[in-house]
């Protein structure tokens, strides 16, 4: 019993981990729909940024947000301007373009850093909080909380801020929100900016978790899509929710099963929710089609 | 780049011929040496290093004179896949016209490309891939100067029973171990061949593997804590190191002895840990700078010639066993009088030096399949915040002895 | 999602062009890449270069039947090389028998994997189906490290180098070439007569509007999971192909995302989608482009030549669309458009 609430535990927080990682791609797959396969490098680039901050600055990558989140924001409104702003309604383009840019974020990290791997140290990452038989990291409780903060924070956003309407309206239909007086490219913009922001946010909370390496955005991308179509896409509680279902199912199966085989697991279990409900636990049916059909 | 690199090589071939030295051969140029490593992608740190190790050897012999009184040219081919390997000997061989391979980091490149340089019948001195398979091919223009697979697994082996064993006062059949491994060619030849001696030493243990490209695996470190092991070994990458270190960590999973295999020897994993964590951790590795001049005589002139010519440490224990490598086929090459692969082979067969001839330690004595039976890794431990040598005990520096075992 | 290829799919003459008009443009095409081989014999390095792009050419073209007439974006094209390598590494070191022969069978197995597993993927649509195969591509790469017979686990398979036609094994780098000439051949015949033939036609307007299809008559399952099916036995031949070529795989090299998957698919991007020739020109172009950069640059600064290959790729979508082949036609529009 100690051992399977020990290992729920890791579950949970490893599903933290992952809604946080998916909740800059869920704005920008799930609600603008745009198809960024360069989403883990913006994670990588913050984590990155926070090794960049302790080293220069001596700031701890609890505070390195403060610098990393603006530069990823502009970095985000500037890749969506000059390379997804032209490819609007061509999701398989924005394939292409996005893996392009993948490969020169990486090679670009490669190449400053010849490849090697670099660690950040805060004061609270050695902490471990024991209840009972259940270890847990604090710096993984941190992620978790911040995970659950940003979740509420956006939804309520999307729901009941005016740019979060807007948003929302644009995704839906961007002709009538032109028509009603949206900018409509630029809150594309500032969306996407918003969603790399966050990737950036993510990166530096989990810098302390990891010792980065210039791949390391690769091992986030194919679980945070899993995450966003499993809960749901566009849909913010179902994008952490799905964070759950995908940390839980990872770490009961590599528990229980064999570690080598957690990734098999995964995916089967994210093919066959894809196959019987293309739009997520949490979607509405049909969701998955809209801002994906052909726009003027 | 290339110009240059040509132009170097005009340079040195005509200070040569004033110089008067004359080789045996025809063409009085440099011996160019083809290096076949990764210097893009997830391998390229390690790579460089190796291949910066032979270019230092170069620097090193060309002092000297060069070999048959020619100097040595290093060309870097770049491979980061088997085909990759290919299409780079076809690069160094048809168009940079090099009269030996070298290299590698990577197995699958070594294997693909040490075939295609058969087809041009040139040899392939290997001095760091090491999967055993590679010299069971018996392919006859292939040498492998560097310890394989094997030598690594059954230094840890050896490692647990006479280091961790006879300190815990078990006998081996009382002794219980963990093995996890990455899911990789490296990670999964070294652990099979762990698996086979612990067996046949009665040696109880448990299995795991994990892959690389883990989020977590903190479950993995949890199936090893159940099974309550006094010695847990790992052989993975440096990131998946890490990662395992700390999910321990947090885990409070504190076996009497810690072992690392062919990696977190590193600057890389100190930053990730802390030395106060790693304290006590075996790492078996090739042979460090910091190995005792006894037993490797040279290797402190070795770091100084590392430290002169790039202004640091060596990143990696990968770079003086590459460095000795270069060093034996220079030897070769001499002892048999040019370049050709038949000729080089046998030289190299024929050749008897005792352990502790190099500067890692090694010796040069090759099977019958030019695997050297006298290039041996050390086990090393974390002491301090730095790594020493600590087994065989001829290995260890003065006052180095095993410290924090068992675990605190 | 908008059609790449409007113009070609629907031409405005009268009568459906068939296969007949269009075999002597593919024996031409394939006459003048022999001719290539032949402009470099004895160049080995070249040949190498030619025998790769040539095997790519015929991938991308293989990709391209599914991916480009039928608009389906697989990105797990690796799953069917890896089959068709490891078919062949079976079949020629367990059964002894020639790897001529193992051709059949790898096709077969490819073909059958292909139509079994897109059946339920088939359900999704654009990037969701690009994703789900990406998806695929990793739970087959774990389950064939972990289940090792057939694929030799993480430490993958090598073949022993026995020189000789019957084992498909050669010295120089000229057979290869000859080699992969003959997989491109048939990739591109086939590709013709598909792109001529009613499931071609059927193919494409289930790309440009699958209800539209639907209503006209069409079994819209049935003719992607042929396409699927056409696609994935050329793969899987070209798996065999590379196996033999390389002589040594592991499951990460042939399931590689990055090596095979997108790339196929990205050779097809750039030479044209939905095109018969555009890939074989796409990898004329990007594998020596490749080979090149990774000489020159990949050496000194590590990842410049990805970095480069990276901007290529983004350049390609925003400003070649429809590819090389889509800017020529262009080109020739505005040149001849007017007088035709």
């Amino acid at each position: 019993m100690a051992e399977f609430l020990n290992i729920l535990a890791i579950g949970l927080l490893l599903g933290g981990i992952y809604a946080l990682v998916s909740v800059g791609l869920n704005l920008i797959f799930g609600v603008i729909r745009v198809v960024n396969f360069a989403q883990g490098e913006f994670v990588m680039l913050g984590m990155y940024g926070a090794f960049a901050a302790q080293t220069a600055l001596r700031l701890d990558p609890y505070l390195a947000p403060v610098l990393v989140v603006p530069a990823l924001f502009l970095l985000g409104c500037a890749v969506y301007w000059v390379l997804l702003r032209p490819l609007q309604g061509e999701p398989m383009m924005q394939v292409f373009a996005t893996f392009g840019l993948l490969m020169v974020l990486e090679n670009s990290v490669l190449a400053v850093t010849r490849g090697v791997s670099f660690s950040v140290g805060s004061v609270l990452s050695d902490t471990t909080i024991a209840i009972g038989p259940v270890q847990m990291p604090l710096a993984r409780i941190i992620v978790l909380a911040a995970a659950t903060v940003v979740a509420a924070g956006l939804g309520w956003w999307l729901r009941a801020t005016m740019p979060g309407k807007a948003i929302r309206a644009v995704a839906q239909d961007r002709k009538a929100a032109r028509l009603m007086g949206i900018p409509v490219e630029r809150m594309y913009m500032v969306t996407f900016g918003v969603g790399a922001a966050l990737a950036g946010l993510a990166g530096c909370l989990l810098s302390p978790l990891y010792s980065m390496s210039p791949q390391i955005g690769m091992n986030f991308i194919m679980p945070a899509f899993a995450v966003v179509v499993l809960g749901g896409l566009g849909s913010v509680r179902g994008a952490y929710v799905g964070g759950f279902i995908v940390g839980l199912t990872e770490a009961l199966a590599g528990f229980y099963l064999d570690p080598a085989l957690k990734h098999a697991v995964l995916f089967m279990v994210f093919i066959a929710v894809l196959i019987i409900r293309p739009s997520g636990l949490f979607g509405v049916a049909g969701a998955e089609e809209v801002g994906l059909r052909e726009q003027s | 780049m290339k110009l240059t690199r040509r132009q170097f090589g005009g340079v040195v071939a005509g200070a040569a011929m004033m110089a008067g030295t004359r080789g045996s051969f025809a063409q009085g140029g440099p011996i160019k040496i083809g290096a076949i490593n990764p210097y893009s992608g997830a391998m390229a740190q390690y790579g460089d290093e190796v291949t910066r190790c032979y270019e230092l050897a170069a620097d090193w012999v060309n002092g000297q004179g060069g070999v048959l009184g020619r100097q040595i040219q290093i060309v870097r081919g770049n491979a980061t896949s088997a085909q990759e390997g290919i299409a780079a000997i076809e690069q160094l061989v048809g168009r940079d016209k090099v009269d030996i391979l070298a290299g590698t980091y990577v197995t699958a490149i070594s294997n693909a490309a040490s075939e295609s340089a058969l087809n041009y019948g040139k040899l392939y001195w290997e001095t760091n891939a090491l999967a055993r398979d590679l010299t069971d091919r018996g392919l006859p223009n292939f040498v492998r100067s560097g310890p394989s697979s094997n030598e690594f697994a059954s230094r840890a082996v050896e490692g647990a029973l006479k280091i961790v064993a006879a300190k815990l006062g078990k006998q081996p059949k009382d002794l219980k171990a963990w093995v996890e491994h990455e899911d990789s060619a490296y990670g999964t030849s070294i652990a099979t061949e762990q698996q086979r001696l612990l067996k046949e030493a009665g040696v109880g243990f448990g299995v795991g593997s994990h892959s690389a490209r883990a989020i977590d695996v903190t479950d993995s470190i949890l199936r090893a804590k159940n099974a309550a092991p006094d010695i847990w070994i790992s052989t993975a990458y440096v990131v998946d190191t890490n990662l395992l270190l700390r999910a321990a960590r947090d885990q409070g999973f504190k076996p009497a002895a810690m072992m690392l295999c062919g990696v977190g020897d590193t600057k890389e994993t100190l930053e990730a840990l802390g030395k106060e964590y790693l304290e006590g951790i075996f790492v078996v590795s090739y042979p460090r700078p910091d190995v005792s001049e006894k037993y490797g005589p040279g290797a402190g002139a070795f770091l100084k010639l590392y430290r002169d010519k790039l202004g640091r440490d060596p990143i990696a224990p990968q770079g003086m066993n590459a460095f000795v490598g270069m060093k034996m086929l220079f030897e070769a090459v001499k002892a048999a009088g040019g370049v050709d692969y038949e000729k080089v082979v046998k030289a190299a067969a024929a050749m008897d030096k005792p352990l502790g001839t190099y500067e890692t330690g090694y010796g040069a004595k090759f099977d019958a399949k030019m695997q050297n039976t006298r290039a041996l890794p050390v086990v090393a431990q974390w002491q301090g915040g730095l790594v020493k040598a600590v087994f065989p005990t001829e290995a260890a520096a003065e006052g180095v002895a095993v410290v924090n075992l068992p675990r605190a | 999602m908008s059609n790449p290829d409007t113009r070609s799919a629907a031409p405005a003459r009268t009568g459906v062009r068939t296969l007949r008009h269009e075999l002597p443009v593919t024996l031409g095409v394939i006459a003048a890449a022999g001719a290539l081989i032949a402009v470099f014999s004895g160049d080995s390095f070249t040949l190498n270069i030619l025998a790769t792009a040539f095997l790519f050419a015929g991938l991308a073209t293989a990709w391209n039947i599914i991916g480009g007439l039928g608009g389906q974006f697989s990105l797990g094209h690796s799953v069917f090389f890896a089959i068709g390598a490891f078919t062949v590494a079976n079949i020629y070191l367990k059964l002894q028998i020639s790897p001529w022969l193992a051709i059949v069978p790898a096709a077969v197995f490819s073909a059958l994997l292909g139509a079994l597993i897109s059946w339920p993927v088939f359900r999704l649509r654009g990037p969701f189906f690009a994703i789900a195969t990406m998806a695929m591509t990793e739970v087959l790469l774990s389950l064939s490290l972990y289940f090792d017979t057939f694929t030799g686990g993480s430490r993958g398979i090598s073949i022993p180098f026995r020189l000789g036609v019957q084992n498909m094994i050669f010295r120089d780098r000229m057979s290869y070439a000859l080699l992969m000439l003959g997989f491109l051949a048939i990739c591109l015949l086939v590709m013709a007569a598909v792109t001529r033939s009613r499931l071609g036609y059927a193919l494409q307007a289930v790309r440009d509007n699958e209800d539209a299809a639907l209503a006209a008559g069409i079994d819209v399952l049935r003719t992607k999971l042929t396409g699927m099916a056409i696609s994935a036995a050329l793969t899987g031949v070209g798996g065999v192909l590379y196996m033999m070529y390389v002589r040594v795989a592991d499951p990460p090299t042939l399931f590689s995302l990055f090596d095979i998957g997108v790339k196929i698919a990205l050779i097809a991007l750039i030479g044209g989608i939905g095109t018969v020739y555009g890939p074989l020109l796409g990898a004329l172009l990007i594998v020596p482009l490749e080979n090149y950069l990774r000489a020159e640059l990949g050496g000194s600064v590590p990842g410049a030549n990805l970095i480069v290959l990276g901007v290529v790729l983004m350049l390609t979508a925003l400003f070649l669309r429809h590819g090389v082949m889509g800017a020529l036609r262009a080109g020739a529009l505005r040149l001849f458009g007017a007088r035709a």
